[in-house]
């Protein structure tokens, strides 16, 4: 709906999420060097130069909630290195700030945080390449990448699949939205066909519905301010017919026994995911349920997860064992159940068990014979060989993405504005008020949840409304 | 003959938008087939509803016509939503149908600058990519420098009555084929829609006894701001239900409607689901409104509101006599369902203006839209902006915030239509602040600017501020006691169970027109009741209406901007937003594409 604003301030994290080491929150835009010194309590800062700083948690001074102390000293957040880059020599051509911190994602979030607090707005993705490109600071080839991000730009659709893969945000995220989107529409109903003659929902069910909705995002919200979203690297994902060696191999990689390995088919039902560094570069490798056909309900569910999990791969490890027949389908260059990674993510070959008495030759793999990694877990042998694989696999791979930790950031804030408004809905419906009002915020939290889930034409509205009941005359 | 403008039709966008041109000072030609169907109201004989009721506020709030004649002709007069908040109140009439026609054409009859065509159009005359005149099909032709069409479903009209199919307009008028061809060959976009109408009964042969009645309001809110008190004799209506009985006989007979067996390709409108549409979508409704509902006071015909149809007459025959007091009823006329071709409206700009061809202007059901008062708007739109551009000024465009005249034809222009458009309050982004109370606080300085509104409606509007300013001053000065607190009106009516009524009387006294008490109280109350809202949206509005005054240069190239994806490209190249704030709306724009074009835009620089 929106367009976003290319004259105010962003902000957000800079640096690809590890683990350890230095993080750098990026801030752009006319108040990015005052919002900073406000955050640092300097006066001043030098363009270019890296001034060492403390930074201090402003928000508790600056509310205005009386409930907060507003005598309270203030707290330090970090230690931090400030660079001003003033424009138009920056990176995005307007002024730049960047805050070098140490790199723990949630103190990093709570930097940005403060920033937003301090007048900032959460950066779009891919929002700082875009301000470079309006300010001539790209070159055509560089800008043209952006193409991509402008496709990206509702986040969740590009990250879906990698938030189903973990099972919770996107999951809870789509339920919140779907019982807000039912419930806008059953009040919105009443309002545009009052001569229907019936309600299409009671007050108290209509509280009923709020208030689970608000429960639910609170929930979400208090996730998300741990930390527990915030998913760092990109996602190098195992895939493999059952008992291929998936979840060996998965601790061999990570270095440690993470995946229960037994002999029996389908042991591995759910998606174990691990933080490992491969070379320097933090990746999030994630073992997955065998695709084949699921014996039960569990099974099914670990398979479809699987399935969702290579679509949103930045590289896919195929594991073959080497001393069993190979599976029927495998000849096609499939799973045998559905091939959901797109032709383009980069995809690796890994014979498996190699210790023991081959079943077949490389050569069934025919011109790709020779890019197959052969591995034991048992004698080690080719893990290395793997681990330079993935890395160079992941580097060839486009650099312009954002970040995940980025895209979940904004999701709090969303979620946040998304609850407060629900909040405000409920207490009108609580004292009586009529359908205009409380509609008034359940459609300012849609609004939130549609910057994460996309956006709804009103259209979608009215069809739902007309699919569900018979009115008009 | 030569006019500054000339109309091509007389139904509700027709006579807005000649009646508009003409206040304008142009000479207008309204050609139309006869006298007898102005502003004719083919199906339901009532103006207003839900979000429609706003529409007609907006239209006589910029000094059209439409509330004006319902007010003169209405026989029953409701306020929808009475129950809930000011924001969603809307007038709805039954209107007296023959009177109606025969208020709006002595109206435009008064109307020195009007001359009528009574004539059958034929072809749109151009030179040099421009209109020049309009060609009868008698061969005959006059000269003009702007044409607004608003014909309706007469463009290739087709009208089903079970296997029955004849080329019409309306029933027993013959469609305009001829002006149908001339439009096409222009290159628009076209495509086709149905709608529907249900069967006329015979009043002496209904028992009415078994009904409910259903009254209508008293005493009446108008529907326009000149109209003081309605004291035209009011009628009921009368409500009745559908039966497993009829709905057994839909099934049965399923096969022989159009609508079923594949003859009727055109979309019709989800919110008006035809008798069938309700039996066979919704197995699990046991029965179904319907409405009785005098077409005027000394006719004979009663519209049966809810039971289009397009079975065949055997069946109608049998539906109608399967429902309780319509044993005996005479069908006068039978139900039927109407195909026509309507031009996609992403093909106009937000003036009604075509694209294509500058000097046409469309308006009403040809956009795609349904309803006569989302036609008014849109004639009314039409006709001001035609004049406009024959006076070399800039065209009229109204915001989303400002009316839902300027949401209709902005989701129109920006979005195209799939089925039949009708405007509801959902489409409304800030639905709070575009109210039936405040239509002319939002829309009479537009109008007075326009030089549509006249002296003394203008006079009246000064007095309405004036009171309003004081009734804001003395909400936010007086004092009254709440719950034991000392507060003002305007702290205590953002506790919302207090409630204006509460107040006054409780030291608080409203300065009101004694004739036009309604509209003064309403708005004090809907500023005061919602005003939490409105200041926490002020910012929103602002954000948007800067937006909307970031023109985009009209021949602005889309083509080989880097960072903007081809299918965005083809979107942006095709719709042509006007503004920034438009070409956000736009389907399938990204809010970065968007800034691109933003930054591309603001340097005056494009690809």
């Amino acid at each position: 709906m929106a367009a976003f604003s290319t004259t105010d301030t962003i902000v957000a994290v800079a640096t690809p999420p590890g683990r350890g080491g230095i993080g750098l929150v990026r801030l752009s835009g006319p108040a990015a060097e005052p919002i900073v010194r406000r955050l640092t309590r300097r006066t001043s800062f030098r363009p270019r130069y890296a001034t060492f700083a403390r930074l201090a948690d402003t928000v508790a001074i600056d509310a205005v909630d009386p409930e907060d102390d507003v005598t309270a000293p203030a707290r330090i957040v970090d230690h931090v290195v400030v660079t001003w880059f003033a424009a138009p020599h920056s990176f995005t051509g307007e002024d730049v700030v960047e805050i070098g911190a140490h790199g723990s994602p949630v103190l990093l979030q709570r930097i940005v945080e403060l920033a937003m607090a301090a007048g900032a707005r959460l950066a779009e993705p891919g929002e700082f390449t875009l301000r470079a490109h309006l300010n001539g600071r790209l070159d055509l080839v560089q800008a043209e990448a952006i193409a991509d991000l402008v496709d990206a730009v509702t986040p969740l659709q590009a990250r879906a699949a990698m938030d189903q893969l973990e099972g919770t945000l996107t999951d809870a995220i789509g339920r919140v939205d779907a019982a807000l989107f039912d419930l806008t529409a059953k009040l919105e109903a009443s309002l545009d066909f009052p001569e229907e003659g019936f309600h299409f929902i009671t007050r108290a069910d209509a509280a009923a519905e709020m208030a689970s909705v608000r429960a639910t995002l609170a929930s979400l919200v208090a996730e998300g301010r741990a930390g527990r979203v915030v998913r760092e690297g990109r996602l190098v994902v195992v895939t493999g017919a059952p008992n291929a060696g998936k979840s060996s191999l998965f601790n061999a990689l990570i270095g440690a026994s993470r995946a229960i390995v037994t002999d029996v088919p389908g042991t591995t039902r759910d998606l174990l995911s691990e933080r490992v560094d491969v070379g320097g570069v933090p990746i999030t490798l994630v073992d997955t349920a065998g695709v084949r056909e699921a014996r039960d309900v569990v099974e099914a569910e670990g398979v479809r997860r699987a399935l969702e999990a290579q679509t949103v791969a930045a590289v896919i490890v195929e594991v073959v064992d080497g001393s069993a027949p190979l599976p029927a389908a495998r000849d096609g260059g499939g799973d045998g159940v559905t091939d959901r990674a797109t032709s383009a993510t980069p995809r690796i070959t890994v014979v498996s068990k190699v210790d023991r008495p081959r079943a077949w030759p490389n050569a069934v793999f025919g011109d790709a014979a020779d890019d197959v990694v052969e591995t034991s877990v048992v004698s080690g042998v080719g893990i290395d060989a793997l681990r330079r694989r993935i890395l160079s696999a992941l580097t060839s791979r486009d650099e312009w993405r954002d970040t995940p930790a980025v895209t979940n950031l904004r999701h709090v804030a969303q979620l946040d504005t998304a609850h407060a408004s629900v909040e405000r809905a409920a207490q009108e419906l609580d004292v009586g008020a009529t359908e205009e009002l409380v509609l008034a915020g359940l459609s300012d939290a849609r609004e939130a949840l549609e910057a994460i889930t996309g956006v709804r034409a009103p259209d979608d509205l009215l069809r739902h409304i007309f699919s569900r009941f018979c009115i008009g005359k | 003959m030569s006019f500054d403008v000339v109309v091509i039709g007389a139904g509700h966008a027709g006579c807005e938008a000649a009646w508009a041109a003409a206040r304008l000072g142009c000479r207008v030609g309204l050609c139309t087939l006869s006298a007898d169907t102005v502003a004719l109201m083919p199906c339901n004989p009532a103006i207003g509803g839900t979000a429609k009721g706003h529409l007609v506020r907006e239209i006589d709030a910029l000094g059209g016509l439409m509330a004006r004649a319902i007010d003169a002709t209405g026989i029953q007069f409701k306020l929808l939503n009475r129950s809930r908040g000011p924001a969603v109140w809307s007038p709805r009439a039954q209107a007296d149908k023959r009177r109606y026609g025969a208020w709006m054409r002595d109206a435009l009859e008064r109307e020195p600058n009007i001359t009528w065509l009574f004539r059958r159009a034929g072809r749109i005359m151009t030179a040099g990519g421009r209109v020049t005149g309009l060609a009868f099909e008698d061969g005959e032709s006059v000269a003009c420098k702007a044409i607004v069409v608003t014909t309706g479903t007469f463009l290739n009209g087709l009208i089903h009555v079970g296997d029955e199919q004849r080329p019409a307009g309306r029933a027993g008028e013959p469609p305009s084929c001829d002006l149908a061809t001339s439009i096409r060959e222009i290159g628009f976009v076209m495509g086709r829609l149905k709608t529907g109408t249900p069967p006329r009964l015979g009043r002496r042969s209904i028992d009415f006894s078994v009904f409910t009645e259903e009254p209508g309001d008293n005493p009446i809110v108008p529907f326009s701001f000149l109209t003081t008190r309605i004291e035209r004799p009011q009628v009921a209506c009368h409500l009745v239900y559908t039966s497993d009985r009829v709905h057994e006989i839909v099934r049965r007979s399923i096969d022989r409607s159009p609508l079923y067996n594949g003859r009727i390709q055109g979309i019709g409108p989800r919110y008006c689901p035809s008798l069938e549409d309700k039996v066979m979508r919704f197995p699990d409704k046991a029965r179904h409104q319907i409405f009785l509902e005098p077409e005027g006071v000394d006719v004979d015909e009663i519209y049966v509101n809810g039971l289009s149809m397009s079975l065949p007459r055997d069946v109608q025959e049998d539906v109608v006599h399967a429902l309780p007091g319509l044993e005996h009823a005479a069908i006068l006329r039978h139900a039927y369902a109407v195909e026509y071709d309507f031009v996609q409206p992403t093909e106009l700009h937000r003036s009604l203006e075509t694209k294509r061809l500058p000097g046409l202007f469309l308006a009403g059901q040809i956009n795609g839209t349904s309803g006569y008062e989302e036609a008014a708007a849109q004639g009314l739109m039409a006709g001001l902006n035609a004049a406009r551009i024959v006076r070399g000024e800039d065209a009229i465009v109204l915001g989303r915030d400002e009316a839902y005249v300027g949401i209709l034809i902005d989701d129109l222009v920006t979005r195209g239509c799939l089925e039949p458009y009708r405007m509801f309050t959902s489409r409304a982004e800030h639905r709070l602040l575009l109210r039936i109370d405040n239509a002319d606080v939002r829309l009479t300085p537009v109008g007075r600017r326009a030089g549509l509104v006249d002296d003394d409606r203008w006079r009246l509007f000064e007095a309405r501020m004036e009171r309003l300013d004081r009734n804001r001053a003395r909400a936010a000065t007086t004092r009254v006691i709440v719950d034991g607190r000392r507060v003002t009106v305007e702290q205590a009516l953002a506790q919302p169970p207090v409630t204006l009524d509460d107040v006054r009387g409780g030291g608080f006294e409203l300065d009101v027109d004694p004739d036009r008490a309604h509209l003064d109280v309403a708005t004090i109350e809907a500023e005061l009741r919602y005003r939490g809202y409105l200041r926490r949206h002020a910012a929103d509005v602002a954000r948007a209406r800067a937006q909307e005054a970031r023109a985009i240069p009209v021949h602005f190239e889309y083509h080989g901007i880097p960072g903007l994806s081809r299918e965005v490209v083809e979107r942006l190249s095709d719709i042509r937003p006007e503004t920034i704030g438009q070409a956000a709306r736009v389907p399938g724009v990204t809010p970065a594409a968007v800034a691109i074009v933003a930054a591309r835009v603001a340097r005056g620089v494009s690809a």
